[in-house]
This record gives C-alpha cells, sequence and structure tokens, in this order.
C-alpha cells in the first residue's frame, strides 16, 4: 500500500512539475482530447501544440506474459493529440535521459507506440496488444530508425566506427559496372531485407504500422499510414506519431488509446516494456 | 510449462511446449580428438552464409580452445556459474540428473534462465588461442584449478536442439523446429530483433544483426542437406573429426545408422552440457588427455567409458571402421556396415555412397627417384 501511495505522489508530482515547466497552470485531463487545427505537424516544437490540452498517463510494468519487465523505469508520458478531421497527430513525451539509438547486442532502442482498436465498439479489446477477434492497430516509433531517416549511413561502421571489414563480396570489383547486379547481390547477403523484412533496412520513416490479435501475434500493416517524427528535449524525447483519424471517431464517439514507452537503456525491447491501459480518446 | 522427456537427463523436464519430436533429427558427431583449430570450417561457413552487413563479428561455426578459449566470451562459465550445483545420480543404470535445468531454473518473468553477451565479448573470437591449463615453468604466471598442462579444440555449430532454448525464449513464434528434421531456423520474416532468442540460447549460438535488425543463426546447410550433401563446415573439415546424419532415440537406435553406433550403442560420443537441458544434437567425443573432471562437467557422467571405449577402437575394427568413414565422402551417411576389411557408406535406399578401407596402406616412397633422379624426403 506504501508503495501505491509513492507512486501516486510521484504521478502528482511530475503533474506539477510539468504545469509548472511549462510557465502556466496546466492541469492534465483524465482523456486525450484531439484538439482541432488547422494543419497537422509532425514537428514536436511548433507552436500548434501549445494550448493543447495535456494527458499524462501513468505507465506501468508489462509483467502480464513473460518476457516481463519486472522493475520499472519510465514512470509517465506526458500526451496531445490534435486532429484537422482527416489525420490526428499525437504528441507524446516522457523523461529519458540517455539516447539509445545504437542497435547492438545488448544494446536496445528507445521506442514508444499508440494503440488503438481497430474497431470502436462498446466493449474494447484486451488493453494488452488486443485479443482474437478483436484486432489493435499500433503506430510504433523507433529512436535508430528516427537516427537513419537523419541521415546516419546504412554502414556497420556508423554503428561501430573502429569495426573493421575486409570485404564483402557484392562489393567485389566487378559488381561495379553494373549497380543493379550489385544491389540484387546485396540484397541476398541480408535475408531479413531480401524477406522485405519491414524491421530492417534503410527506411523512409521512423515509424511502422502494426496489427495485433494478443500478445506475440504482431503483425506489420501495410495498409497502415502512419508517419512520425521524434526529437530529443532536455531531459528525453518528444515524438509526434501521425494517422489517419481512426474510423467512427467523432464528437459524440470516443474510442481508447494505449501507450507504451521503451527505455533502451533499461533492456527493454519487444513485451518488456512500460505501457499504460486503455485511456478515452475524445474528439474536441 | 509442459513435461517432456529428455533421455540425456534419464528424467523428465519442464519445458515451454509440449514434447513434438521431428519425423528425423538432424545431429552430428565430432571427434575431439582430431581437431587442428585450423578454422578451415569456420572459414567455410563464414564465407557461405555470414559475408553480409551485420554479420562481420558473427562465427556459426567457431572453434575454441578449451579451458580458456571462448567464443562468445565466457559463453560456459556465465551460466555454469548461475545455474548452481549439477550433481547426477549415477546409482541406476542410467545417469539421472538431480540438478535443475535451463527451462527448470528460469527465474519469475522469464521463460529461461540466459544471460545477454555484449558487442565486445564478440570481437575476441581466438582468445585463448592455444592457452594451457596449469602451471608453466620458467616464471609464467598462469595460475588455475587444473594441475596438469593441456588444452583442446571444441568446434561449434548451433546444436539443432530437441528443446531449443532458443525457440523457447522467443515470444512471437519466430523460430521454428522442422518437422522433417529437426532443424531449428530464425523466420528472418517474422523476427523482430527482440534478442530474446540471444538472451537464451546457452551455447550462444544464435546471434543479432545490427544492420538486418533481426537474429541469425547457423541453419545445418539445410539446402545441402536436403540433397543430401553434409554441411559446409562437415565437408572442408581438414581434420575429418565430422559426420553429420539423423539420429533416432535411444530406444530406437540402429546398430547401422553411424551416429546412433556412435551415440547410443557405443556411447563413444556425448552431448555439450547436456544439463543446461536441451538435447542438443552434436555429439562430442571427448579429448582423452584432459582430466575428466573437467570434461565430465562439459560433456555429463559418461566421459570416462566413452574415452575407454575409444581408446578401444584399437582392437574394435567396428569402431575404427566407422571412425574412418568420417570425412571420406561428402553425402550423407545415413547407413554403414563393415565386411571384413572394408568399410561402407550408404544411403538410406542402401546405395553406396563410400568404401573406405579399415586400415589405409602406407606407402613409402624410395628416398631416392631414380626415374627423374631427385632425392626426395618423405614428410609425415
Ligand atoms: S544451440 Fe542454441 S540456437 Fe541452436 S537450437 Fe539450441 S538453443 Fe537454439
Ligand atoms: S576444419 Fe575440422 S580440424 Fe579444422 S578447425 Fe574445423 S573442426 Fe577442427
Amino acid at each position: 500500500m506504501r508503495e501505491v501511495r509513492y507512486s501516486v505522489s510521484v504521478f502528482i508530482l511530475s503533474a506539477l512539475m510539468l504545469a509548472v515547466s511549462c510557465g502556466k497552470t496546466e492541469v492534465p485531463t483524465p482523456d486525450v482530447q484531439a484538439v482541432a487545427a488547422e494543419r497537422i505537424t509532425l514537428d514536436a516544437n511548433d507552436a500548434v501544440w501549445t494550448n493543447v490540452p495535456v494527458h499524462a498517463s501513468r505507465l506501468i510494468l508489462q509483467d502480464l506474459v513473460e518476457p516481463r519487465l519486472m522493475e520499472a523505469s519510465t514512470q509517465e508520458v506526458r500526451v496531445k493529440a490534435i486532429t484537422n478531421g482527416g489525420q490526428i497527430a499525437f504528441r507524446l513525451e516522457w523523461a529519458d535521459p540517455s539516447q539509445n539509438d545504437l542497435p547492438s547486442p545488448k544494446m536496445f532502442m528507445d521506442a514508444a507506440a499508440v494503440q488503438l482498436p481497430i474497431k470502436i465498439e462498446a466493449s474494447a479489446p484486451a488493453p494488452q496488444m488486443g485479443e482474437m477477434g478483436k484486432t489493435v492497430q499500433i503506430s510504433y516509433w523507433r529512436a535508430d530508425w528516427q537516427a537513419i531517416v537523419d541521415g546516419r549511413a546504412d554502414e556497420i561502421k556508423a554503428l561501430h566506427p573502429n569495426a573493421s571489414v575486409d570485404h564483402y563480396p557484392f562489393q567485389a570489383r566487378p559488381l561495379d559496372k553494373d549497380p543493379e547486379a550489385k544491389a540484387r547481390a546485396e540484397f541476398r547477403y541480408s535475408p531479413a531485407r531480401a524477406l522485405g523484412n519491414s524491421r530492417s533496412g534503410p527506411r523512409e520513416k521512423p515509424v511502422e504500422d502494426l496489427i495485433a490479435e494478443g500478445p506475440g501475434t504482431l503483425t506489420p500493416n501495410p495498409a497502415g499510414a502512419s508517419n512520425g517524427k521524434g526529437i530529443r528535449t532536455a531531459d528525453g524525447w518528444a515524438i509526434v506519431l501521425t494517422r489517419p483519424v481512426p474510423e467512427g471517431l467523432s464528437l459524440t464517439q470516443p474510442t481508447q488509446i494505449a501507450f507504451a514507452v521503451w527505455e533502451g537503456s533499461h533492456g527493454e525491447t519487444g513485451a518488456r516494456k512500460m505501457r499504460t491501459g486503455w485511456v478515452n480518446l475524445l474528439m474536441k | 510449462m509442459a513435461r517432456v522427456n529428455n533421455w540425456q537427463l534419464g528424467r523428465e523436464m519442464s519445458y515451454w511446449y509440449p514434447e513434438a519430436r521431428p519425423q528425423k533429427q538432424f545431429a552430428a558427431v565430432f571427434d575431439t580428438n582430431k581437431c587442428i583449430a585450423c578454422q578451415t570450417c569456420t572459414l567455410a561457413c563464414k564465407t557461405t552464409w555470414t559475408s553480409g552487413k551485420g554479420q562481420e563479428y558473427m562465427l556459426w561455426n567457431n572453434v575454441e580452445t578449451k579451458p580458456y578459449g571462448f567464443y562468445p566470451l565466457a559463453w560456459d562459465l556465465n551460466l555454469l556459474e548461475m545455474l548452481g550445483g549439477q550433481e547426477w545420480d549415477e546409482t541406476g543404470e542410467r545417469p539421472v540428473y538431480q540438478g535443475s535445468t535451463i527451462f527448470e531454473s528460469a527465474p519469475a518473468g522469464e521463460r529461461v534462465l540466459g544471460w545477454r553477451p555484449e558487442d565486445q565479448d564478440y570481437s575476441y573470437p581466438n582468445v585463448g588461442e592455444d592457452d594451457c591449463a596449469g602451471q608453466v615453468d620458467g616464471g609464467a604466471s598462469l595460475a588455475a584449478s587444473h594441475d596438469m598442462a593441456w588444452f583442446y579444440y571444441l568446434a561449434r555449430i548451433c546444436n539443432h536442439c530437441t528443446y531449443p532454448a532458443c525457440l523457447a525464449s522467443c515470444p512471437r513464434g519466430s523460430i521454428y523446429k522442422r518437422p522433417e528434421d529437426g532443424i531449428v531456423l530464425v523466420d528472418q520474416g517474422r523476427c523482430r530483433g527482440y534478442q530474446e532468442c540471444v538472451r537464451g540460447c546457452p551455447y550462444k549460438k544464435v546471434f543479432y544483426n545490427a544492420m538486418t535488425g533481426t537474429s541469425e543463426k547457423c541453419i545445418a546447410c539445410f539446402p545441402k542437406m536436403e540433397t543430401g550433401i553434409q554441411p559446409q563446415c562437415f565437408v572442408n573439415c581438414i581434420g575429418k573429426i565430422r559426420m553429420a546424419g539423423y539420429l533416432n532415440t535411444p530406444e530406437n537406435a540402429r546398430e547401422d545408422n553411424p551416429l546412433d553406433y556412435l551415440v547410443h550403442i557405443k556411447k563413444v560420443a556425448l552431448p555439450l552440457f547436456p544439463q543446461f537441458g536441451l538435447e542438443p544434437n552434436v555429439y562430442y567425443i571427448p579429448p582423452v588427455h584432459v582430466p575428466t573432471s573437467f570434461t565430465s562437467q562439459m560433456f555429463g557422467p559418461g566421459v570416462g567409458k566413452a574415452i575407454e571405449t575409444y581408446r578401444s577402437a584399437a582392437t574394435d575394427s567396428d569402431l575404427a571402421g566407422l571412425l574412418g568413414l568420417f570425412g571420406s565422402s561428402e553425402r550423407v551417411m545415413t547407413r554403414w556396415r563393415r565386411i571384413g576389411e572394408t568399410v561402407t557408406g550408404l544411403d538410406d535406399d542402401g546405395n553406396v555412397l563410400v568404401n573406405v578401407p579399415l586400415k589405409e596402406p602406407v606407402h613409402i616412397r624410395p628416398a631416392y627417384d631414380k626415374l627423374y633422379q631427385v632425392t626426395r624426403s618423405n614428410c609425415p
């Protein structure tokens, strides 16, 4: 019980600190309120966010399915939302002093995700990745993809500057004359890319669209149209995730939304994450 | 967790999924006594499968000098320490493992007991090369628990385990064990690079590829095995230490299956760290010159007898003959026989793949070649 009270007080304290840091009284709302805006932006520093109410979502451990996260990390994610009728944008901000965007053995990436039910229904799917027959849709942003989109080269030396590489077969001299054959050869030496795994390879956006019907069922959703951009703040990340407004969401019809944050330096990946339960998402 | 039978432990154990043995199980025997650490196998694999971006430090096949060689660093020591006591009850007909497997000692929130190597741990694939155990005279400062100077080479690939920890660890079922031959594969289209398999595999034979963002592992050269040809690291082995094939469970062992004969009938080849509980399918003939206090931790309680049997090959024509088939053909020899002085490797349909003599004939050339009028030396 003492622990619970402690976390509640941390929650109130952080909400107050947020209010103070913004220079005005910004009382968090219990729901995520999507405010009408003329334009949608990917820029977390855009002035359009200034007067949008913030929802401070308390993060809890994913401790329902193995592998679980046993020790809490990120406490809270602060969420704002805007919509222009067609698109909806979420601005997520959380504290994370370490920037983790280098993939390597035992090195994990900072990441965050927004989850919505695919259909607005009276009974929402299970908040943890949905359930069989009750699909959820997810927009997932990751720090290393952001680094790639921001210009990091698709080379091992971009990750490990001192890595030594003798030779790649697909960079053999004779292939220089035929760039297409060279590209094909490089593809063959990268099975995940050759199979079209959306996790791997050069990227145009730092976000992936996914659907799920329960833990372990996450699947890329090629029909999704999410986009996003993350930037470092003084003490963590601020990211914007955009996507089409969920079908059926209206002034009179709210839906549910959930958030997850992965702290790379804490070994968080996949099921090992901090998450929220369902929160109401309303049009304002 | 389900209850499954692990014959290597002589008992049932807990596993994440129910027992589902493949129609046949890819397996291999490596004779550690013949390995010369030339690393031809390592290179054969590397040039075939892991020369792409993100695979620079990845060795699906590696050869390390025991006791101080590791790839990745301390892969075995770390887990042995975490696992605690690993006693066997050797009073009955078959030894029974009394300790916990990595599945049975999984901490809260985990599927298996595991740990994660760091990128640095893969950076020295041949650390400890040719370092021997024990005190070395002449002021060297090597101090260790072994009381004689020895080392041996341990060639390692994925064990295509009957109860793979990599497969059990993956929360999204991206790893599968093929029902037709027991080969364990990571689906490169489905993997999302959580590295849970890297953490879970006690042999550290799944590797994270930072450029593809997925985990990759030995595929037992399945395109070759499917056409009856042994994997690259087998056919290129200079020391002829390896034989690939298919292994039955002990109750279904066949005398004419070379692997069954070595593993189940002669019991001369033993699994690597059976106490981890994965029922690994690469079997090792233990090194004869190493104290069994060391090798019995690595290969289980059968080490003493295996060495005795191996030494008896001098008078056991069947065993000697079968060992002579190692490296004699690139084909998978699923059957074998010895008739008199001839040892034969055959396929499932009884087709002869290779004949080898029980004893290699020895030719001694005269030191002086009269025809070409030159003197030659006969190098051994
Ligand atoms: S050795 Fe490791 S990677 Fe290979 S099947 Fe066993 S657990 Fe999986
Ligand atoms: S090729 Fe054969 S002899 Fe050479 S290191 Fe590999 S296993 Fe040993």
